[in-house]
């Protein structure tokens, strides 16, 4: 592997895994922190995304990115005040079921807004200049301030848990919620809000990134799982470990798509050979880049067995 | 009074089967459309139905088929094989004796495997199966069937038409396949491998991919680096849907200069989310006709004009209407609305295209047959892309013809004639 391949693979990979931690860092707060099973939460993505586009047609993309994000957090805080909280006492089946439900309702409400056919979100026409170029290869401007922008979002959630009394009253209200309403604070409203905000990370994410994998009706649906990889691996409740987690798969998978090396070539260097036409040649032919989807789920079992709390998780799964 | 009562029952006796008589020769042709309306998948079978409704309101407006109407019967199955065949059997149970579908060749393949079944139970009630669109090759090979045919070509024949083109380029030199990993994506990677060995062999393949399909793959940047490491001048690829703008607008992104050659990637459907990222890189794909060609004959620029006027956009295919057009002339042959009878019929049946040239359908395996034109995509020049009210100020131009020779490919078919 030359040192080219390497800076791409890093590079690559810090890219893609700064944009898993973007999707997933609302998910940390909302399943990592609250405990709700939020089978919806790709769907706030996809609203932010939408919502991305239909403002930045409107107005512009920085208005766009301040407003979207707004507006998702408060629908999130009214599905959580209105919906969830009543469903919170029958436990974590309820919740699913709930979000699950929410979740097609959505996908659907959606087509029925805009339409079933991808919408013409485009990354903003300022930002969209190749910045950096590597070897041939060159990387727009955009793709940078999205990578700067969600180390800030890191950074932000991470100071407002740790250092303020803010997240002092929202870590209490999640493991001793009797306490805090004892001390005088609105438990519930502190909930709603934890989850407004997660869904408002989300709908960020979506303000960033619909424009570039395409904002559609089929985006929520396709981004679900990884999501909970991600919050599973780093650890229930804690950011850092989503942050970790998302280079971490970002990078493998980026490594594996790189690699042409099949069970084929381990046999030959032993001096076998796999008959071409035989059914087993189905498996060694396979080569890792094509297994590179799999890749974050094989990840999530080995952690689940090995560490069932995640890298950082205060608490199992 | 009794024999009053007889009388009046007489007569209403006669009068209700005159009306029934009469009523009869009126009752629509009726074809179920079995395609995706809800759920991922909807905008692909709301452009099918939009076709071929459409082509069925003008054969209706112009007196019908024999005296009769068509009326096409959308039904959702939401790209679930288990609705597919519930769909079906809803259709066989309404005593619907014609199927069409072509969204997804696993819910053709369904299709065609059950009314296998059907017919030989159900001799003289037998379905008829009106493939659109689902172009796995098998279909009129080793699965080929007599109440079956297909209006699209096939993988092997769409192939053969771009190697042809690509064999006559001579900038292409370096090629990377890049598909879908499920039976389509591997059939066109297969096929392209075998007939670039064999129609081009200066052409050199220099990497070949199967990627997750279905838009499961967010981030292209890993392949796109692979493809320029591999010093490709030229990508071949099945690819559609997300799988396909992601590809294009990755590529623009990334600055990286090839040509794309491939079947789906300007499917009018997913092009909102390219736009004009489509001309950063010389994009080419083979169709059985151009359109955004101007110098239409006069009889489709009204067909297209209406298609425009009632769905919004200019038909990106052609073959709904071909494919109604020549079930109306099947039945006018042998005269009998039997889809035995008009099966027999649309045996060797031709139909009309657009740019000239002859559309036929092939005796040997019910495959239709057409001239191909590759078709590069380009700035505005006579008529543009319309899609949904939304003008994208592009065009087609034709940078090739590829005679139906070149795709006429010999088929493993042994058809059994009831």
């Amino acid at each position: 592997m030359s040192l080219e391949v390497l800076v791409f693979i890093l590079f690559n990979g810090l890219l893609y895994g700064m944009f898993l931690f973007m999707l997933s860092s609302g998910l940390t707060l909302i399943f990592g922190m609250m405990g709700i099973l939020n089978f919806a939460h790709a769907s706030f993505f996809m609203i932010g995304a939408y919502l991305g586009y239909q403002i930045s047609i409107y107005s512009n993309f920085w208005l766009a990115l301040i407003f979207s994000p707004i507006i998702v957090g408060l629908m999130g805080g009214m599905i959580e005040k209105y919906g969830l909280r009543n469903i919170h006492k029958y436990g974590h089946i309820a919740e699913l079921l709930f979000t699950f439900g929410l979740f097609y309702i959505i996908e659907e409400l959606v087509q029925l807004i805009w339409g079933k056919s991808p919408v013409p979100y485009k990354v903003p026409e300022f930002l969209n200049f190749p910045l950096l170029e590597i070897s041939g290869m060159s990387y727009p401007a955009y793709s940078m301030f999205r990578l700067v922008l969600s180390l800030l979002i890191f950074l932000a959630i991470y100071r407002i848990l740790a250092k303020t009394k803010t997240g002092l009253i929202i870590k209490a209200s999640l493991t001793n919620p009797n306490m805090v309403a004892a001390l005088g604070h609105n438990v519930p409203r502190v909930f709603s809000q934890v989850f407004g905000f997660g869904c408002a990370l989300a709908g960020l994410a979506g303000v960033l990134a619909g424009n570039v994998i395409g904002t559609e009706p089929a985006m929520a649906l396709l981004l679900g799982p990884i999501v909970f990889v991600v919050v599973v691996t780093g650890g229930l409740g804690s950011i850092k470990g989503a942050l970790v987690a998302s280079i971490i798969i970002g990078m493998m998978q980026t490594t594996a798509v790189s690699l042409e090396f099949n069970l084929n070539n381990l046999i030959n260097y032993f001096g076998f050979t796999v008959d071409v036409s035989s059914l087993l040649n189905h498996f060694t032919n396979l080569t890792i880049s094509q297994l590179s989807p799999i890749v974050p789920y094989i990840l999530l079992i080995i952690v689940l067995i090995a560490r069932p709390r995640g890298l950082f998780g205060k608490r199992d799964v | 009074m009794k024999k009053f009562l007889l009388i009046l029952l007489s007569i209403s006796y006669v009068v209700f089967f005159t009306a029934c008589e009469k009523k009869e020769t009126k009752i629509p042709i009726k074809i179920a459309a079995i395609e995706p309306l809800s759920g991922p998948y909807a905008a692909l079978g709301k452009d099918i139905i939009d076709g071929i409704v459409y082509s069925a309101d003008v054969i209706n407006k112009n007196g019908g088929i024999n005296g009769r109407m068509i009326e096409i019967i959308p039904m959702d199955n939401a790209m679930k094989a288990e609705k597919t065949t519930e769909l079906l059997r809803k259709a066989i149970d309404e005593g619907i004796r014609f199927i069409t579908q072509g969204g997804g060749s696993n819910h053709a393949l369904n299709i065609i495997k059950q009314l296998e079944k059907y017919n030989a139970r159900n001799p003289g009630r037998e379905i008829l199966f009106l493939n659109n669109s689902a172009v796995t090759t098998s279909f009129t090979n080793k699965d080929c069937t007599f109440f079956h045919f297909r209006f699209d070509s096939n993988v092997d024949m769409k192939v053969a038409g771009l190697v042809s083109h690509m064999s006559r380029d001579n900038t292409v030199k370096k090629v990377y396949l890049f598909n879908q990993n499920y039976v389509y994506g591997q059939t066109f990677r297969k096929t392209a491998k075998r007939m670039l060995e064999k129609n081009a062999p200066n052409i050199e393949i220099v990497g070949d991919e199967l990627i997750q399909p279905f838009g499961k793959v967010q981030d292209f940047n890993p392949y796109i680096t692979k493809i320029k490491l591999s010093g490709a001048d030229t990508i071949l690829t099945g690819n559609w849907g997300p799988d396909a703008y992601r590809l294009v607008n990755t590529l623009k992104d990334s600055g990286v200069k090839v040509k794309l050659f491939g079947i789906y990637i300007s499917q009018p459907s997913g092009m909102a989310a390219m736009g004009k990222n489509l001309l950063f890189n010389d994009v080419v794909v083979v169709k059985e006709f151009n359109p955004t060609n101007a110098d239409d004959p006069e009889w489709y620029k009204e067909y297209e004009k209406g298609h425009l006027a009632s769905k919004g956009y200019t038909p990106d295919a052609d073959r709904f209407r071909f494919m109604l057009e020549m079930f109306k002339g099947a039945i006018e042959k042998s005269n009998s609305f039997e889809p035995k009878d008009i099966a027999y019929a649309l045996e060797g049946m031709e139909g009309r295209s657009v740019d000239g040239g002859k559309v036929i359908m092939r005796k040997d395996d019910h495959q239709i047959h057409f001239d191909m034109q590759a078709l590069l995509l380009s700035e505005k020049n006579d008529q543009s892309i319309i899609y949904r009210d939304k003008d994208f100020d592009m065009s087609y131009v034709n940078v090739g013809n590829i005679p139906v020779k070149d795709i006429t490919l010999n088929t493993s078919c042994n058809m059994k004639r009831p």
